[in-house]
């Protein structure tokens, strides 16, 4: 890995944009490192939170899926996400009017079924259309989604929710009891600081794990996708899709690909929620949520998948931070002081950086084919970095 | 069509429009077009503006539906048809106001060119990104070689929206040509482009054209499309006036008297 092999090079590398970042992220952590110690931050807590930003990363990436990569507005993630969430709930929670009791995962695979057939359904009349179509769709969806979830109560327990959902690992070989099973396993981080790492820090570490894959999966594939020709033609359909339909691309067929996609990443996000907050109501389908998500791929960069990572963190930085707010002498209420500062931060960015923090890569080549053509000869020029020293990914 | 020429019969027809008409609420736009291009050659088509040259592009390319007629390319009735199925017949068309492609590179601008590249499949990222690299970089190279064609090749690290119009239709012609066509479309490459490019741009398209590339094209410059093009079909208020060299269009007396009524 270059990080280690030439961590000066690696540096120097970076644009002005991704030094920042990265001295803001180290700082960050240190913080929490620190808080950590001195037992200022709950450790499980803290696992909530990584647990949270997860979730915020996942819901972004699929949202920059198809708003970043192809250019779709998409009003409806709160839907998507709340479909996985109760795709999976009423597959496994105890409460669950319809199915309940069944493993985790096949809760997680029926998410992903609800999910693409709703995005198919909303994506099939509005797809061909031009963009605002969908956008205009989508509201409707989301309100659609939320008022079926509160009503139908035969189904979905109504404004009651579904309770009793299990944990993800339940049921599992090894994974299922670990944190039970050792109840032994209990750290000391460090001798006499108050930092226990008891049954419920593990349960979080689960619930982390299992998230971390999630996104992890998630990040592997839009980076693989976004750099190919695939990827290529959702760029161009987003700059110019008769561009792409003259050149032979079937752009409804690309643009539904990434709409799916999309989607089914915001079921997963969903999915995770479901079991680590085992508890599903109507009020995880809020439009907040969709604002948020919104927020995050904007901030970061629209159509880059790190900066979609980072705007979740931010995000969830923002939402739980002000949470401490109460804390500090000034008579604020916590909620309208997190929408203000989220909007105040939107408006400072799209001023001096419109593009976002972290917008995207370079160049976007398979690659393979890079390193194939500077084989040869050819030193890369490079003039789109060199010209102003911090446009990417 | 009794105010058409006799057309001549044609050997080997790579695209054939036969009584074309499209209106747009009271105006025709297009009214009862025929005409025919025969493979291997350079054909021009011109009129006056608004005599309908760009909508018979978007009635031939599938981007808009007539309201009569047909459109054949090669054996292929392609009416109707979506613009891509339109282009997955082998027929490409560029635009008259340049198209740019924000956030990309010129080569990535001209990657998207190719058809039916292996990568263009989701699924084949992840099965076969083997045969995804190699034509990957099978399509980068030919990219570079036709921008060092086309001498413009010091420009593909550039931003594809940071070059001039003149440098963007050279990249148009360039990318439309990774595309591989039977037969291509150009509406007025050369519109603002500079004589000097201008020059460069009808020598690409006559040298790809002695490669075996068929071109329709669209220009208002009257010296570009009678050095290159032959024959020259002449549009007037949605109608074929008349089709020939460009000697006998030259020397019609309705072909001057269409321009100088201005089409009206
Ligand atoms: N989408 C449209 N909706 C309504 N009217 C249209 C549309 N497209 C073209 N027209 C009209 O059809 C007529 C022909 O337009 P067209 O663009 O084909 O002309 P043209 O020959 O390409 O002209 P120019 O040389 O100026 O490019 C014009 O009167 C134009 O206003
Ligand atoms: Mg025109």
């Amino acid at each position: 890995m270059r990080l280690l092999d030439d961590p000066a090079g690696y540096w120097a590398d970076l644009t002005t944009a991704e030094k920042g970042v990265l001295a803001v992220s180290l700082a960050f952590a240190a913080f929490l490192f620190v808080a950590l110690l001195t037992g200022r931050l709950g450790a499980s807590y803290f696992m909530f939170l990584v647990g949270l930003a997860g979730m915020y990363g996942l819901l972004s990436f699929g949202l920059n899926a198809q708003w970043g990569f192809t250019g779709l507005i998409n009003f409806s993630v709160a839907a998507f996400f709340g479909v996985g969430a109760y795709g999976t709930a009423l597959m496994t929670a105890d409460s669950s009017p319809v199915a309940g009791g069944f493993s985790p995962v096949a809760g997680l695979a029926t998410a992903l079924v609800v999910a693409l057939v709703l995005a198919l359904l909303i994506g099939i009349p509005t797809l061909r259309l031009r963009a605002d179509y969908l956008a205009i769709a989508s509201l409707g969806l989301a309100e659609v989604v939320r008022l079926v979830v509160l009503n139908e109560r035969q189904w979905t327990n109504g404004s009651a929710g579904l309770r009793g959902i299990p944990g993800f690992f339940d049921g599992w070989p090894v994974l299922g009891t670990f944190p039970e099973a050792m109840p032994g396993l209990r750290i000391e981080v460090i001798p006499g600081s108050p930092v226990l790492l008891e049954t419920p820090f593990w349960q979080s570490a689960l619930n982390v794990l299992l998230v971390v894959t999630f996104a992890a999966v998630a990040y592997l594939v839009l980076r693989r996708a976004h750099r190919s020709p695939w990827g290529r033609v959702l760029r161009t359909i987003r700059s110019d899709e008769d561009l792409a339909r003259a050149l032979g691309k079937n752009t409804y067929s690309f643009k539904m690909q990434s709409f799916v996609l999309g989607s089914l990443i915001m079921a997963l996000a969903g999915v995770f929620y479901a079991h680590l907050n085992l508890y599903v109501g109507p009020g995880d389908l809020d439009p907040i949520t969709t604002f948020y998500v919104w927020v995050a791929v904007i901030l970061g960069g629209s159509g880059s998948n790190r900066g979609a990572l980072f705007g979740g963190i931010v995000v969830v930085a923002i939402r739980e931070g002000t949470r401490f707010m109460g804390d500090l002498p000034i008579a604020v209420d916590a909620a309208p002081l997190r929408l203000l500062l989220i909007g105040l931060l939107i408006v400072v960015v799209m001023r001096f950086r419109p593009q976002g923090i972290l917008p995207p890569q370079r160049e976007l080549i398979w690659p393979s084919a890079v390193e194939d053509e500077r084989a040869p000869q050819r030193p890369e020029s490079g003039v789109r970095e060199r010209k102003d020293g911090d446009s990417d990914e | 069509m009794s105010e058409n020429p006799e057309l001549l019969p044609k050997e080997d027809v790579v695209l054939r429009v036969d009584d074309l008409q499209k209106a747009f609420g009271g105006l025709q736009a297009t009214d009862h077009a025929t005409f025919e291009v025969e493979r291997g050659t350079i054909t021009g088509l011109i009129g006056p503006n608004g005599a309908g040259k760009s909508t018979i592009f978007n009635l031939i390319s599938g981007f808009y539906e007539p309201d009569g007629g047909t459109v054949t390319v090669g054996e292929t009735d392609v009416t109707g048809m979506e613009p891509y199925q339109v282009a997955e017949r082998g027929l490409i068309r560029t635009f008259q106001t340049p198209r740019k492609l924000e956030g990309m590179t010129v080569r990535e601008a001209m990657l998207v060119g190719p058809r039916n590249q292996p990568g263009e499949s989701f699924l084949s990222l992840f099965t076969s990104p083997g045969s995804v690299g190699e034509a990957e970089s099978k399509n980068l190279a030919d990219a570079q070689r036709i921008l060092e064609e086309f001498e413009i090749d010091h420009l593909a690290t550039q931003p594809a929206t940071d070059i001039s119009g003149g440098q963007m239709k050279l990249v148009e012609l360039a990318r439309a040509m990774l595309a591989e066509p039977e037969i291509l479309l150009l509406d007025e490459p050369v519109a603002g482009v500079n004589p000097t490019l201008a020059k460069k741009l009808e020598e690409q398209i006559r040298r790809l054209n002695e490669q075996g590339t068929t071109f329709l094209l669209i220009e208002h410059d009257m010296e570009f499309v009678m050095n290159l093009a032959d024959p020259v079909i002449v549009l007037d208020q949605g109608h074929v006036l008349t089709e020939g060299s460009p000697e006998e269009v030259r020397n019609d007396e309705r072909v001057i008297e269409a321009y100088l009524g201005g089409g009206a």
